[in-house]
């Protein structure tokens, strides 16, 4: 089972100073910034996926800027993510439309022509066809029954896109596999979906429009899918939000996956925002310290022009904030006093009040807890990567971009290796493989480490 | 000792207003003067009038200041409404200003809020600037100063631009822009230009290309393509222009009559959309062709001319989008829309030259662009 990381711009500045808060002196974003697979050593992931909707263009517009938009069709995806080096050279680089981008459309802005070329033009090694996102999702419905007649349109445009995708795309056989999205509003829907893919000839198929089913509906679809189609056509999950639900997805011989979760749960998610395996092979998490920039973060702004919070006092409470912290981590300051210069300063921040105006708030107490948790547990001393060596205590700061990506990419890291260990990759002799035994000595002695809790 | 002195400079300017001019350092400055951002109180009255601080702004106000040669010749204006005093005054002007510390900072920052914060997270040196100080009647005659002071229209940016390449020492997101300002400049001027004269600049009015979009071009490409190499060799700025200028040059024979006597009203292709499309058009050429001529860049831009209506007609962008040449704008949408349609026919005549064997002979492998790793 492959985890594809999918990716948008993800990377972090090597030299950014974490104690001015500045980035690398004349440094140009992108160029002189560093995917995770650089910035780690190894790649975190066993393959890329770029969306169209990501790179963006005429249709919809996308994260990459038009200059970048325009490099990456020209030079192909390979370059652009830097995957050109020998050691990912193998790395597969997945592409397709993103359809949550469109979803409100009529009908995808992509025609399977266009998509082909956008493909080949960017010389991806998998794409998948156009599809469109199908929503009300009823899992009780038994076969084919059912479904509005929007949703059985979808159905239809999906695969004719299908049909029409593997035509346009034949002329690149031997160096692209295209994918045949299925997309349906039951489980019986998505198997009768993904019958006509294989009858068109596909050979890979990927499940779309996962994002907002539980992990237990997705299972319902894969076994009915699983039912009908070949043992040999693999199967793919496409945006699968239930990353840390992999452990459980084994009995459905899944090929790959892609996801972006454990890099978005980083700085997107409340409290489990830093990953740290443990001894039996799953994941514990923890929850991040906010110390937001007192001048850039909005809540702290409107506060400030409601008149609320003077900005000197603000940026006076960050200083002290950050410099408990880090003493903190040296050994020289208590961890009550330091929870609660941190907690003064990070309460306005998530609740948008200042911590007077919030007595005996149980959210607030809810907060003090968890970082009480992170801090004394202070998990990114048990982590070797090269993210949580080099960054120390920095790592565990919910503060601007390249604290929270650099966090998001160390729970790749965790994540890939939780990955490599479920029992349908343990046949695989991967380069990255995890082995919970390795003394330190043997992890420092190659970059493609896994963090592993040293417990 | 809540009493701060400072030899100062009386200007007569109005009977009712006293306005002062002095020399004081960034930590004084924060003893007497304070920043009063805007904000209600509970029943909704007004005070204070302040923006909040951007946060960008002061990081660029104090990398510059940090630098041994920073200079700040424009004044913090400060204005009181009490608690100073104009001491020894001589016919002259020249006198002493007294502000009385006591009871907080007596005055409110009306204008220069940012550069008094950046002046405060300068840790290394302690700045003197000057303070220019009014003495106003009352809070609201103070308000109204703000306003007035406030109120200013900034330089226009095709100004700005063209004063770039003549400063020095300019925070990044200028410096980007200062190189393609001296490029087009050198475009409008160089006697071996083929746009000599053809760009709309803020000295040259009657120009007939926005600036703004042959500068755009450039900016494209030494961010993200064939420039980004060539800007860095020795003769990287000449490289460059030459490379642009042969390139419109090969634009301007191919589509002959759709150049010459045309306003971007006339024709798209001396719109900014049309140039904005080509330019990334050049970069395709650049890349898979090695074209670095204008006899070479003509020869990749010889297929688009049956497919282009830059004056008349209508775009065939597909056959669900079919556009009147008219309705191209100079909007990003249109510019991607009209690139991508372009290079498509390009790319495809790249792929036919190169399997034909006649032409592969007289083509040789184009040299690789060297990828930026």
């Amino acid at each position: 089972m492959k985890f594809i990381f999918a990716d948008s711009l993800d990377h972090v500045d090597p030299g950014y100073d974490f104690l001015r808060d500045r980035y690398s002196e004349g440094r140009t974003p992108y160029w002189d910034d560093a995917y995770p697979h650089e910035i780690m050593g190894y790649a975190p992931y066993k393959g890329m996926l770029v969306s169209r909707g990501i790179v963006g263009g005429a249709a919809v517009g996308g994260k990459y800027t038009e200059a970048q938009a325009m490099r990456f069709r020209r030079v192909g995806a390979r370059e652009f993510l830097r995957l050109d080096k020998p050691q990912f050279k193998e790395l597969p680089i997945f592409g397709d439309c993103g359809a949550f981008t469109y979803h409100k459309e009529d009908k995808p802005p992509y025609t399977p022509e266009d998509t082909a070329e956008f493909y080949d033009d960017a010389k991806f090694t998998h794409g998948c066809s156009v599809d469109h996102i199908i929503f009300d999702f009823d899992e009780s419905l038994k076969g084919f029954e059912g479904g509005t007649e929007e949703a059985r349109r979808r159905f239809e445009i999906t695969l004719e896109n299908a049909s029409a995708f593997r035509s346009a795309t034949a002329h690149m056989s031997g160096r692209f596999t295209p994918m045949g999205v299925i997309q349906g509003w039951s489980p019986g829907s998505m198997a009768e979906g993904a019958r006509r893919l294989v009858s068109m000839g596909y050979d890979y198929l990927a499940l779309g429009g996962t994002v907002p089913l539980k992990a237990s509906q997705i299972k319902a679809c894969l076994a009915a899918i699983r039912a009908v189609v070949p043992e040999k056509t693999q199967l793919h999950i496409l945006g699968f939000a239930k990353a840390d639900e992999i452990d459980t997805f084994g009995p459905f011989k899944i090929t790959s996956f892609d996801t972006t979760s454990p890099l978005i749960r980083a700085f997107k998610d409340a409290k489990a925002n830093y990953y740290l395996p443990t001894t039996s092979g799953k994941l514990e998490y923890y929850t991040a310290i906010r110390v937001p920039q007192a001048l850039e973060n909005p809540k702290l702004i409107r506060l400030a022009k409601r008149g609320s919070l003077k900005q000197e006092q603000l940026v006076s409470m960050e200083k002290d904030a950050l410099a408990a912290l880090r003493s903190y981590d040296r050994g020289e300051a208590q961890l009550d006093e330091t929870l609660d210069i941190v907690l003064a300063y990070a309460a306005p921040a998530v609740m948008g009040a200042p911590l007077e105006e919030l007595p005996d708030a149980k959210a607030v107490k809810d907060l003090g807890e968890r970082y009480r948790r992170t801090l004394s547990d202070r998990p990114w001393r048990k982590c070797s990567c090269a993210i949580c060596q080099a960054l120390s205590i920095e790592v565990v700061l919910f503060r601007a971009s390249n604290r929270n990506k650099r966090r998001g990419i160390h729970n790749l890291g965790v994540y890939n290796a939780l990955v490599n260990q479920l029992p349908a990759n343990s046949d695989r002799n991967d380069s990255t493989q995890f082995s919970s035994d390795s003394s330190q000595a043997e992890r420092n002695a190659h970059s493609s480490f896994l963090c592993s809790a040293s417990v | 000792m809540t009493a701060l002195n400072f030899p100062a400079i009386r200007a007569r300017q109005s009977e009712t207003h006293t306005v002062l001019s002095f020399a004081a350092l960034a930590s004084e400055l924060q003893k007497f003067a304070l920043i009063e951002r805007v904000a209600r109180d509970a029943e909704g009255a007004l005070s204070g009038f302040q923006r909040p601080q951007i946060a960008g702004h002061i990081r660029e106000i104090r990398d510059y200041l940090e630098k041994p040669e920073a200079i700040l010749p424009n004044p913090i204006v400060v204005a009181f409404t009490n608690s100073v005093k104009v001491k020894d005054e001589r016919p002259d002007g020249r006198c002493t200003v007294e502000i009385d510390t006591a009871y907080g900072a007596p005055g409110l920052v009306v204008d220069g809020q940012q550069r008094l914060t950046a002046l405060g997270q300068v840790e290394e040196k302690d700045f003197q600037v000057f303070v220019s100080a009014i003495i106003c009647r009352d809070d609201e005659e103070l308000r109204r100063q703000f306003v007035l002071i406030n109120n200013t229209r900034p330089l226009p940016k095709s100004l700005i631009y063209e004063l770039l390449p003549t400063v020095a020492g300019l925070p990044r997101r200028l410096g980007d822009r200062s190189v393609a300002a001296e490029i087009a400049a050198r475009l409008n001027y160089d006697e071996s230009s083929s746009l000599k004269g053809k760009i709309y600049q803020h000295t040259n009015p009657t120009g007939i290309i926005r600036d703004t979009a042959i500068q755009r071009v450039i900016i494209n490409s030494m961010s993200d393509g064939v420039m980004r190499e060539m800007i860095r060799e020795p003769d990287g700025n000449d490289l460059s222009f030459r490379l642009i200028s042969e390139f419109y040059r090969a634009v301007q024979f191919v589509f002959r009559s759709e150049w010459e006597e045309h306003t971007p009203k006339t024709s798209r292709l001396v719109h900014g959309a049309g140039i904005m499309a080509l330019g990334y058009v050049m970069e395709v050429l650049a890349l898979l062709d090695g074209a670095r001529t204008w006899q070479e860049f003509s020869r990749g831009l010889a297929c688009l001319v049956d497919g282009t209506a830059w004056t008349s007609g209508e775009w065939n962008f597909a056959d669900s989008d079919r556009r009147h040449w008219k309705s191209i704008q100079n909007v990003n949408r249109d510019i991607v829309t009209l690139a991508q349609y372009l290079i498509g026919i390009v790319r495809a005549d790249v792929k036919r030259r190169r399997s034909t064997p006649t032409d592969a002979s007289a083509d040789p492998k184009p040299p690789k662009v060297a990828s930026a790793t």
